[in-house]
């Protein structure tokens, strides 16, 4: 009996966890937009304001999610390893310089598949169940 | 001479307020951020001020028992994307000035133009990028402590420059590397306490100022180098080197060897940063060198930090030492007593000291910061240490404690 219990909770902890897998947040560009591969430190150097081009040369234009949304915090936390604090600090060191402005945040995942399938430069992040034809989702290794 | 160009740039900053603030890459546009610091300080030593900078003269100690006047401050910046290439910069920041007032000033005023995505130029006001936090040392939320460690920072007080600046970034490999040149000159007038133990203020002229660093990123590792030179003069100290002059080829050659006129002047500065995320540590080494009164300085401090959550507990150890002489026999004429005894309290009236900070910071929301900071200082071969306005009570060589509160912010 106990161990029987015991399958069906590790099987219900087992679908719990994929399915939550299968919720994942994905970076995607433009189908117009050749890029099908980034490395973690070109992603960053993209969302750090390191630089304002894809590694083929063609301008990139990073979009963020609202501030406050938990996409935000995952995003960031997954693909760059930091906190909204600690990018926030990051970016309170360029804004006072004159160096360069956060990405633009666009408010949910709907604005971001409309937004970036409409702009070959555009790059986002979103919830994979979003993704449709219009984009292209970009391997991060 | 400063007051015009405060009150166009606050009325630049009052018009566009009620303007949307559009973010738009390709069209025109105007974005307003401002960052300020609301800070009190205590300091146990009544018989002398504590102050952040060697600009302002009153602090925390004598003048008052915990003043709000050392830390805080407001900047307002004004940044206008005129094209893709040509954007503008103009940042004003209210905090203490030399004679104890808090007024607006012009911190930087420039027009920035990208040669190539690569290579930019800015003319104007531009950032003197002494060390390594200096392009954001006065913006309180981007740093970890109360204020930048001034065994460092106090060094060089000044953060910008009106010339130019050229700035490159390049690749190399997987890491960015920025080269920075910076030339144009400055004034600054400081306060200081004469021989009478009057209130005094001197004007500090740097001229043909160059400044080349360079900062390498890779991941979480930031390594920075720089080299300064200015010529410096602070002619409210000639009268005294005049008086040396009156005794002949000696006191030629002592006020040639310590005045401040027209002399060469330079600073090395060498940092690194390691922030992995959860922890960070960062440390910098910096050494002025001048034949002047000013003596020669190497400081340095070591900071790290441990983030749990919001809170950000951290630790600084650091250390500023004088490695030229801080006494001379001077003429030892007879009737020059007095003389020499005033050069030689301006070569012990310059720093010495170590100190320890503990502190904590609490990113309580997403644009705001509460930092408490405790610093024990210890002031060594008998100097005031960052102490001024010092007291007929005072006691050189001693130590000092510290307690500060600070909220930072940013919009």
């Amino acid at each position: 009996m106990p161990s029987r219990l015991k399958r069906i909770g590790c099987g219900l902890l087992f679908s719990l966890a994929s399915s939550m897998a299968w919720a994942e947040v994905v970076v995607v560009v433009s189908a117009h937009n050749p890029l099908a591969t980034l490395t973690r430190s070109e992603l960053a150097d993209i969302y750090l304001g390191r630089t304002s081009r894809f590694p083929n040369g063609q301008p990139a234009t990073p979009l963020d999610q609202g501030e406050s949304s938990p996409i935000y915090a995952t995003f960031y936390r997954e693909y760059l390893g930091q906190t909204p604090t600690q990018v926030k600090m990051h970016w309170s060191r360029l804004i006072f310089t004159g160096r360069g402005q956060p990405p633009r945040s666009l408010a949910g995942d709907r604005a971001m598949v409309d937004f970036v399938a409409a702009h070959a430069d555009a790059i986002g992040y979103l919830d994979d169940v979003h993704i449709d034809e219009r984009l292209r989702v970009v391997t991060i290794d | 001479m400063q007051r015009k160009p405060v009150l166009i740039a606050f009325i630049l900053l009052m018009l566009t307020c009620g303007l949307p603030l559009a973010a738009q890459a390709n069209t025109p546009s105007l974005s307003l951020n401002g960052f300020g610091t609301l800070g009190v300080v205590h300091s146990d030593e009544d018989q002398a001020d504590f102050v952040s900078s060697m600009l302002m003269p009153r602090g925390a100690g004598h003048t008052s028992d915990w003043s709000a006047e050392v830390d805080s401050r407001l900047g307002l910046q004004l940044t206008a994307n005129l094209t893709p290439r040509l954007s503008s910069v103009v940042q004003v920041v209210t905090e203490q000035q030399y004679d104890g007032q808090f007024r607006p000033a012009i911190e930087w005023a420039n027009i920035n133009f990208d040669v190539t995505p690569e290579l930019s130029l800015r003319v104007g006001r531009v950032i003197l990028p002494v060390f390594m936090n200096s392009e954001y040392r006065k913006v309180g939320y981007a740093t970890p402590w109360v204020r930048p460690p001034l065994e460092v920072y106090r060094t060089i007080p000044v953060s910008s420059i009106d010339g130019l600046d050229v700035s490159y970034r390049s690749r190399i490999a997987s890491a960015t590397s920025t080269l920075r040149a910076t030339y144009g000159q400055s004034d600054s007038t400081f306060p200081y306490t004469d021989s009478a133990m009057g209130r005094a203020t001197a004007e500090a002229r740097a001229r043909e100022g160059l400044t080349i660093g360079n900062t390498v990123e890779q991941g979480n590792l930031s390594v920075f180098a720089a080299y300064s030179h200015y010529r410096l003069s602070i002619e409210d100290f000639n009268p005294l080197f005049d008086v040396f002059r009156m005794f002949g080829p000696e006191g030629d050659a002592i006020a040639d060897r310590y005045n401040v006129d027209d002399k060469s002047f330079e600073v090395i500065s060498l940092g690194a940063r390691y922030d992995p995320g959860n922890w960070f540590v960062m440390g910098e080494w910096a050494q002025t060198s001048s034949r002047t009164f000013l003596t020669d300085n190497r400081g340095w401090y070591i900071s790290g930090g441990y983030r749990l959550g919001a809170f950000t507990p951290y630790l600084t150890y650091a250390n500023q030492r004088i490695h030229s002489q801080t006494s001379t026999p001077g003429l030892s004429q007879p009737g020059s007593e007095a003389l020499d005894a005033m050069l030689n309290s301006l070569l012990q009236g310059q720093p010495q000291q170590k100190s320890i900070s503990l502190g904590l910071r609490w990113d309580f929301s997403s644009s705001m910061a509460i930092k408490a900071q405790f610093d024990h200082m210890n002031h060594e071969g008998g100097s005031r240490g960052y102490l001024v306005n010092s007291q007929p009570g005072f006691d050189p060589g001693g130590s000092v404690n510290l307690f500060s509160l600070a909220l930072d912010f940013v919009f």
